[in-house]
């Protein structure tokens, strides 16, 4: 069953079409990767979906219902939750207070205790590996720790739809994996997601399906190994010595 | 955690208790000086509330002072009616005022913001200027108040209301959605946050108090024309009381308010003519060396040299 639904969606600024009829089913459960070089409108596409901008057309359905018309922060309170690339941290708050806020609005039925807030703050940062820092302020993180924090402040949410825009970037190797044994978790724990990343390893291993985009267009979508030796996709985006390093 | 905010509550109302028979021991002048820093610590408490806890740097809170002054004024003198009736009033006119200006410019930012609430608040003044009802530019004469300490306790009321509020914006669901807006508001939103309808909470509270000073404030001073009640210099002394103690936190403003109406009091009355040249001098000091304000240097004990120092190369003075 699809949980997201989006139909013909596009996105223009001007004249430039950032996102130009895009359609695909994220099902209930699943990762779906959505890869495709700088500026062929990932960001975008993700910023249309959450209601930070308005589409130019097309519809985005949640749960089955329309989308269309609905403002950002009611998106959020319906169970829609996203990182953001350039992360957006509130500075001169504890690490703890960013993930309590998560906590305190999000999705419907969530606590507005801020007590209860704070002690389900301090569980999701514990689950992101983030615990030790929870007293520290936000504008002291380092890049990883601004990334979990994201992250976790998303997960406060109790969000049904999780999208993450390169959370990896800027982690080394070992932080990476880490990243992705903690996305796996999340999505058994019922949260359907959405995953923009660059590090192909971690996409390969961590996505169900993948979409591409390559000028604001949907060049394919299909299974990890399909998708990642389509020679669209190595000619658009990968390269070739992508593919033959990954042939080898 | 519990038993810490019972002995803080506690503490409060000793204090407040304390001040309030102040009056009993203390010589008119003093009272009359007490009086005058519960409306700056109101108007700084107010301003705190959409400039501090949300971020929203607002230019022209004076406006709701005036409109504040001028219900209550208009409906003692031409209606009159009780001052337990004028005085909400007033306030609730400020707070309709300032949700029904809030809503189109709260959707500016920054520089645009701070420059729409500056226009509102000089039209606000032409308004009152051009209108018969308010006396135009002639003013109105309040009736005389039997009771001088009734000014004392009226503010005193509204300064422990207003601060309340403070508090509770410090603890609350409601007071972190605003924080959130403050400091990241495309994060407020993503994170579920009705940011529009939360700013114009917080604009129309930061009014209403205003109001309610405003109307204390007419029928203390007796007599009111526009350009008493609508000085541009009433909405910066908010800010910089609010900024000189410590904006977003609950009792920075008030310290402020307290702090710096006695340095100007005594500027005032020893060197007459450099007075406004000193008090320029004390603010401009205070926002190089403490720019998070009073609150946070007492906070963090941060008396020293080195700490000064330290803050100094944080804010790359």
């Amino acid at each position: 069953m699809a949980i997201l639904e989006a139909r013909g969606v596009s996105k223009r600024f001007g004249g430039l079409a950032a996102v130009s009829d895009v359609s695909f089913d994220l099902h209930a459960g699943e990762i779906l990767g959505l890869i495709g070089p700088n500026g062929s409108g990932k960001t975008t596409l993700v910023n249309v979906l959450t209601g930070a901008l308005p589409a130019s057309a097309g519809d985005v359905r949640f749960a089955g219902v329309s989308l269309r018309g609905v403002p950002p922060h009611e998106i959020g309170r319906r169970g829609v939750s996203r990182t953001f690339q350039v992360v957006k941290p509130f500075r001169n708050l504890s690490v703890a207070d960013n993930v309590m806020v998560g906590a305190l609005f999000g999705a419907r039925g969530g606590t507005r205790d801020v007590t209860t807030a704070r002690r389900q703050a301090e569980e999701i940062l514990d689950f992101v590996g983030l615990a030790h820092r929870a007293a520290a302020a936000a504008e002291g993180l380092n890049v990883p720790e601004r990334k979990r924090m994201e992250l976790a402040r998303a997960l406060a949410m109790r969000p049904r739809v999780l999208m993450l825009d390169e959370v990896m970037a800027g982690l080394n190797p070992a932080e990476i994996d880490e990243a992705v044994v903690l996305i796996k978790r999340i999505r058994e724990r019922g949260v359907s997601l959405i995953v923009i990343e660059h590090v192909m390893k971690a996409i390969r291993n961590l996505s169900d399906r993948i979409l591409v985009l390559y000028h604001g267009e949907r060049l394919t979508e299909g299974a990890p190994e399909a998708v990642l030796n389509d020679e669209k996709v190595i000619a658009a985006y990968l390269g070739r010595r992508y593919a033959e390093a990954a042939r080898a | 955690m519990r038993g810490g905010r019972a002995a803080r509550l506690g503490v409060a109302a000793a204090v407040v208790a304390l001040i309030a028979a102040a009056p009993g021991v203390a010589s008119p002048f003093i009272v009359q000086f007490i009086i005058n820093v519960f409306l700056l610590a109101i108007l700084a408490e107010s301003w705190n509330i959409i400039g501090g806890f949300t971020g929203y740097a607002s230019f022209g809170n004076v406006a709701f002072l005036g409109i504040g002054a001028y219900t209550t004024g208009i409906l003692l003198t031409k209606a009159s009616l009780p001052l337990a009736v004028a005085l909400p009033a007033g306030g609730l006119a400020a707070l309709l005022l300032a949700a029904a200006v809030g809503l189109p410019i709260l959707r500016l930012k920054g520089h645009y913001f701070a420059i729409a609430t500056l226009g509102v608040a000089e039209t606000m003044r032409e308004v009152v200027y051009n209108v018969e009802i308010t006396g135009a530019g002639t003013g109105l004469v309040m009736p005389i108040a039997r009771n001088p300490l009734l000014f004392f306790y009226l503010m005193l009321g509204i300064l422990v209301a207003v601060t309340a509020v403070n508090w509770w914006l410090a603890n609350s669901r409601f007071g972190y959605g605003l924080v959130a807006i403050r400091e990241d508001e495309d994060a407020a939103v993503a994170m579920g946050i009705p940011t529009a309808l939360y700013k114009t909470i917080a604009f129309a509270l930061s009014g209403a108090f205003c109001g309610l000073a405003g109307g204390v404030f007419a029928y203390w001073i007796t007599f009111i024309d526009p350009d008493a009640v609508f000085k541009v210099i009433v909405t910066i002394q908010m800010i910089i009381m609010a900024v000189f103690g410590g904006a977003g936190t609950v009792l920075g403003p008030l310290l402020g308010a307290l702090v710096l109406a006695s340095v100007s009091e005594l500027l005032s009355t020893q060197v007459v003519t450099l007075a406004e040249l000193f008090y320029g001098v004390i603010v401009i000091l205070v926002v190089l060396f403490m720019p998070k304000g009073l609150v946070d240097v007492i906070r963090r004990r941060a008396f020293s040299a080195r700490a000064v120092a330290a803050t100094l190369r944080e804010y790359r003075i």
